[in-house]
């Protein structure tokens, strides 16, 4: 702010002095040259009485000061009215730029300020976001990276293992069928030995039972009815069997 | 075994015959004759399966019951068989003749035993019978035998589904049973 106010004054200060140095041939310009030859005439007059009274010395002094009165106006010193009424137009319109224009100048130089600021700090944050969101990619690649290394881990374990299954399911099928083809074979065998068995006993028992059938004669076939009748009298003893319900 | 409906068309062809029977007043005579008629069937299984044949023309079938029976028996025992044979029931007419018999002896408060044997029974040994199975059971039976080589010796009873079984055969198997 200090800083601001130095730099309006000293462009105030080069202001006034450029207008004087302009004003000067204005203010040398103010008086008239008949009033100059006039005022001389007077001065004469008041000094010597009149013109008539003059010396040489003096006569060319007052040649000199005639030719002073119509040289041109000072090309440097303005008139003096011509400075008052710029330097009060100055004043006045210095006066109305300290009070309308510095304040909007100021008000737009903290607008843009402030704006920079405002842009610099979204620039922050938006390189802030960037750098999280780059941060956030690279440990997402990260996680898929693991993730994906873990992934093919998995699957390579689960390959292996399921190449072990298979390798015991088949040794486990090549066993039971082993001890099934072996079962069958004892049941086979069993079976074999048990129908030759039963075969033997029925062609024994035919031949038990053609052979009793051929010997028994009428005198067995009433001791075996009458004995039956009698183990029935007896409630059914001696080789009688009863089935039903 | 007979299912449910073919049990009540057996019972219904045997209320049938002894209602005949009685009608003709000669029960006793027809329940006899048609015992023996059912024994004959038994022992023979290609008599049975040409009375059952329904691929044999009905008219054989019936002068072959008319062969067996004509002139050996009552003409109203050889009607009710070809009663049966004629109403193509022939496969079932060893049970109905066994439900006439059974339904018979239950109208005079008595159940059939029916007694298998290698050789005929004496009428002695039928009554004695008769008398065992009393004494060991309480029941009242009469003895209708079955004429069968099967049971090679001694006798096999039937009452109901009671079964007394002395013969030489059962002991064959049992001896079979245990070799086999």
């Amino acid at each position: 702010m200090a800083r601001t106010t130095l730099r309006l004054l000293a462009a105030l200060g080069v202001a006034a002095a450029a207008l004087a140095v302009a004003a000067g041939p204005a203010w040398a310009a103010g008086e008239t040259i008949g009033g100059c030859v006039i005022e001389q005439v007077h001065y004469v007059e008041a000094e010597y009485g009149s013109l008539d009274a003059l010396d040489k010395k003096a006569l060319e002094k007052f040649e000199d000061d005639l030719e002073g009165c119509v040289e041109a106006p000072s090309p440097i010193l303005p008139e003096l009215d011509e400075i008052i009424w710029g330097g009060l137009a100055f004043v006045i319109l210095f006066a109305f730029m300290w009070w309308k224009g510095l304040p909007a100048v100021k008000r737009a130089m903290d607008a843009r300020s402030e704006k920079i600021r405002s842009d610099l700090d979204a620039a922050d944050t938006a390189k802030t976001d960037a750098m999280r969101t780059k941060s956030e990619y690279e440990a997402q690649l990260a996680d898929a990276k693991t993730a994906a290394a873990a992934i093919i881990d998995e699957a390579r374990a689960q390959a292996d293992q399921l190449r072990q299954d298979l390798q015991a399911r088949a040794e486990a099928d090549i066993a039971e069928q082993r001890a099934r083809a072996a079962a069958d074979v004892e049941s086979s065998r069993r079976q074999a030995i048990d129908d030759l068995r039963t075969e033997v006993a029925a062609i024994a028992v035919g031949a038990a039972e053609r052979v009793v059938g051929a010997s028994l004669d009428a005198d067995v076939h009433r001791s075996l009815i009458d004995g039956y009748i009698d183990d029935v009298a007896g409630a059914g003893t001696n080789g009688t069997s009863r089935n039903g319900g | 075994m007979a299912d449910r409906s073919a049990s009540d068309r057996i019972g219904g062809y045997a209320d049938a015959v002894l209602a005949v029977a009685r009608a003709e007043g000669a029960q006793a005579e027809v329940e006899d004759e048609l015992a023996r008629f059912a024994d004959a069937l038994r022992s023979s299984d290609e008599l049975q399966s040409t009375l059952a044949d329904s691929a044999i023309d009905v008219e054989r079938r019936l002068r072959i019951t008319e062969d067996l029976l004509g002139g050996r028996a009552l003409p109203a025992t050889a009607a009710l068989v070809s009663l049966v044979v004629g109403a193509g029931r022939g496969g079932e007419l060893v049970d109905i003749i066994d439900a006439t018999i059974d339904r018979a002896a239950a109208g005079r408060n008595r159940r059939v035993a029916r007694v298998r044997s290698a050789v005929e029974l004496t009428a002695d040994q039928r009554a004695r019978l008769a008398e065992a199975i009393k004494a060991s059971s309480g029941l009242d039976v009469e003895i209708q035998t079955i004429v069968d080589p099967s049971v090679v010796g001694g006798v096999v009873t039937e009452i109901g589904d009671d079964v007394i079984d002395g013969s030489v055969r059962s002991r064959l198997r049992q001896m079979r049973s245990g070799l086999g």
